[in-house]
């Protein structure tokens, strides 16, 4: 994973932590959790936002928009997303140091190690 | 959620009956040292760093000597527990300002589709509420007695 994909893949997480948060507030107060540091992750975002080039922060952000979640794990050389075949050329060194999207739905992909 | 269900999510290898760590930080990193330690190191970075945040957003020490680290990342492909203990006790910012002695992590991928995550952590707070369990989680010196003391619960 480069720089730039392991900062997105963090977004992601973050995001995702983010909603939940919002989401099951009562539920993770009911089991003992203090929650109240959303600010804190907020900051935290923007940091993260501010370590991105400016068009691969635009790009998640229009599919997070789209589809709720703009990283898709890989497998198979297919995007999970949307479960188009993504060229195997995707794998190889041509690809290194890039952001690699699905050709078909947009998504980020994530390649597993 | 069974007791039996909840174990199966903890392996031995992810398992830590004496930490060596003495700040909330070094046992975050300690913990996820267990997890695929001869990968990169990558993985190992995006996990503390959603780790750290999730402390961020409030202790998971919820007091009573016990701390659940938990949240959900894209590197991680299923949902797994870890157990780690301090005799000693660790200054964690737990709720009622107490060191922390029981830690159990608690990571879960984006998709979750049969929707684990949060029973599983509800489940292992149930159970180490109770008094008994704790005591014994603190006496358990391998991964037997960690599971047998967790069977102990009154829900199983």
């Amino acid at each position: 994973m480069n720089p730039q994909e392991q900062l997105l893949v963090a977004l992601q997480d973050l995001d995702l932590m983010l909603k939940e948060t919002e989401d099951s507030r009562e539920e993770l107060s009911r089991l003992g959790f203090d929650v109240s540091g959303l600010e804190e992750l907020r900051r935290a975002r923007l940091h993260l936002v501010s370590q991105l080039d400016r068009g691969n922060v635009t790009h998640y952000e229009n599919i997070l928009k789209r589809y709720g979640r703009a990283i898709t794990p890989v497998t198979g050389d297919a995007c999970l997303g949307c479960f188009a075949k993504l060229p195997t050329s995707y794998r190889s060194s041509l690809y290194e140091g890039k952001v690699r999207t699905c050709q078909s739905c947009g998504r980020i992909l994530y390649y597993p190690e | 959620m069974k007791v039996e269900d909840l174990l199966s999510f903890f392996d031995p290898k992810h398992c830590i009956f004496e930490l060596r760590a003495s700040t909330k930080d070094d046992t975050l990193e300690e913990i996820v040292d267990l997890i695929d330690p001869e990968k990169d190191g990558t993985n190992r970075q995006i996990i503390l760093d959603m780790l750290r945040n999730r402390e961020a957003l409030g202790s998971t020490a919820v007091g009573k000597g016990i701390a659940f680290p938990h949240g959900r990342s894209l590197v991680v492909s299923r949902l797994m527990a870890i157990f780690a203990r301090s005799s000693s006790g660790i200054p964690f910012h737990s709720l009622d300002g107490e060191p922390t002695y029981l830690f159990f992590a608690l990571l879960a991928p984006p998709q979750d589709r049969s929707n684990l995550y949060l029973p599983a952590l509800g489940k292992i707070i149930e159970l180490v509420r109770e008094d008994a369990i704790r005591e014994r989680l603190m006496q358990a010196e391998n991964f037997d007695q960690f599971t047998a003391a967790m069977r102990e619960g009154k829900q199983s």
